[in-house]
């Protein structure tokens, strides 16, 4: 947890805007933890890069920075079976910690999701603009 | 006030002084907090050797030498902690600290008037156990008001007046308060009790030997006192009960009878020498460190404030002890911050600390919004700080703060204009 945090993998952000990035936006600040988990995926369904950024502890800046290294390579379905229960095995949480895994767990279905809406929507309107 | 003794000072500077401390529910201690917990002066260890060595004798002996050596010293530092609040000697009994020092004041005085007094005032800001004596108080058929406090952490002298009634024994308020710093004003709380007949307990804990307190001028009738927080040994305290008008009180411990019959067991000599060294020691050091300190406070405050935008002080400014800072950043969550300044040994009132997800109560108390309030650090300065130790915490919270904004998502979001609070977060 210590490395995850002093030297995080992938902070920042990708182009919320871009066809082929899903953004997901978990957590409150009323709680203490909100995590933000961006993933680029290519034609074939793999995600190819993931950013994060993080208001919440350690293990929540651990959490979501291990979610963003594991996601990578990964496609799209794969990365939708990581479970927080991993991700706390991974980093050795206690207890009190769990929540951060399950939020970062939250994070990556919520990136994933936004990504399908995403392709859903430009799929209508492709379909639209072909039509018309 | 003594000119302070250089040669104790320069012993005192190798522990390190400066620390941050969390203000949060069941946190965890990391290492040294000069609020919290602080290093012993090395005047206080001083005088308690002996007493750990040599001199053993049960102070409660009266038959020989051996007790009427212990008896002695045990008499002469219950002068000295009288001394420092200006209150006779007969009217200090020793504990083994300012927790057992409050449940003594507020079980104690409340049981003893049952019969005729069923009510207590206290305030929303005390301490776990004062709050915890009360809500115990409760299921024995008590009536407690929790005072609510101003943005500022003071409580409101006019809502005090309103909440008295006529069955009203005790008034219990802290001086200062060890998550935010502010200081109450006790003169003033002390007249109101004092012209209704009521009696005034304050727990003292963080302002014995920091400000000037005095018994008969503030119209205090029980003070509890610990010694760890002024340099002194752990596990001794203090509670100090009025004679005149007698405040009498229903004993917690049963047993031999010593002190006055108000406490029972052996008093641990060399802790009640070491609590009255580290009286006699603040009551000189008193003027030197209160000045010291709050240079050290601006210091510490400006610099951060002055390079960092976004940063809260939680309390009143004007009306508290320098030497407890407490400071929200806001878009860096408290635990975060904690672990970059682990070697300046934090704490903070958000709720990773805690086994909750609740904030600290009194950061709520003062009306702090919940995410403010995951986003503070107590800053503790005392005797043995030193302004390098200022000069690296300040420059280490500025670098962590910075970068763990870059972090942050909702800093990002700042940054794009959002309005943070126009947002609707998922449920967690």
């Amino acid at each position: 947890v210590v490395d995850h945090y002093e030297n995080p993998r992938n902070v920042g952000s990708l182009d919320r805007n871009a066809k082929n990035v899903g953004t997901g936006l978990v957590g409150a600040p009323a709680c203490g933890d909100v995590m933000k988990l961006q993933v680029e995926v290519d034609e074939n369904g793999k995600i190819v890069d993931a950013r994060f950024k993080t208001f919440g502890c350690g293990s929540a800046i651990a959490s979501s920075s291990l979610a963003t290294e594991w996601v990578k390579g990964k496609t799209v379905d794969e990365a939708l079976k990581i479970k927080n229960t991993d991700i706390a095995k991974e980093l050795c949480l206690p207890p009190v910690k769990l929540h951060c895994s399950m939020l970062a767990e939250d994070a990556i279905k919520a990136a994933l999701a936004d990504y399908k809406l995403k392709q859903e929507s430009n799929r209508e309107s492709d379909k639209k603009a072909d039509n018309a | 006030m003594g000119s302070p003794s250089a040669a104790g000072r320069e012993r005192g500077g190798a522990a390190k002084g400066l620390a941050a401390t969390s203000a949060g529910v069941g946190t965890v201690e990391r290492s040294r907090k000069l609020v919290v917990c602080v290093p012993q002066d090395p005047r206080v260890l001083d005088s308690m050797l002996p007493y750990l060595t040599a001199y053993y004798g049960n102070p409660h002996s009266r038959t020989h030498a051996y007790g009427w050596e212990s008896e002695a010293a045990m008499e002469n530092a219950r002068r000295q902690v009288a001394d420092l609040i200006g209150a006779d000697s007969r009217e200090i009994i020793f504990t083994s600290g300012a927790t057992e020092s409050n449940n003594m004041a507020i079980k104690g005085v409340a049981r003893f008037y049952k019969s005729r007094k069923k009510h207590i005032i206290t305030t929303q800001t005390e301490h776990k156990c004062v709050l915890d004596s009360c809500r115990s108080l409760e299921t024995e058929g008590f009536r407690v008001t929790y005072l609510p406090v101003k943005k500022n952490g003071l409580i409101d002298l006019k809502e005090l007046e309103a909440a008295f009634q006529p069955d009203t024994s005790l008034v219990s308020v802290m001086t200062v308060n060890n998550e935010i710093g502010v200081k109450q004003p006790i003169c003033d709380i002390g007249e109101i009790c004092r012209a209704r007949k009521v009696f005034f307990h304050t727990d003292a804990a963080q302002a014995i030997g920091k400000i000037p307190m005095d018994v008969n001028n503030m119209k205090i009738d029980l003070m509890s006192i610990s010694g760890h927080k002024i340099y002194g040994p752990k596990g001794v305290g203090a509670l100090y009960v009025r004679r005149r008008p007698r405040v009498r009180l229903e004993p917690l411990q049963s047993g031999g009878g010593q002190e006055r019959g108000l406490r029972s067991g052996t008093v641990p000599t060399p802790l009640a020498v070491g609590l009255g060294a580290a009286c006699e020691v603040a009551q000189q050091e008193m003027e030197y460190d209160h000045k010291r300190i709050l240079q050290l406070a601006e210091r510490l405050v400006t610099k951060i404030m002055s390079e960092v935008p976004d940063v809260v002080m939680n309390g009143d400014r004007e009306h508290r002890y320098p030497g407890c800072i407490n400071l929200s950043f806001a878009y860096v969550e408290g635990e975060s911050l904690l672990m970059a300044l682990k070697d300046v040994a934090l704490s903070s009132g958000s709720a990773c600390t805690s086994a909750s997800l609740e904030p600290s109560y009194v950061l709520r108390a003062i009306g702090t919004d919940e995410d403010l309030a995951h986003s503070s650090i107590r800053f503790g300065i005392g005797r043995f700080t030193t302004e390098e130790e200022v000069d690296y915490t300040v420059q280490k919270c500025i670098q962590h703060v910075k970068r763990l904004r870059e972090m942050s998502p909702l800093w990002e979001m700042v940054q794009d204009g959002i309005d943070l609070k126009s947002i609707k977060w998922t449920q967690h």
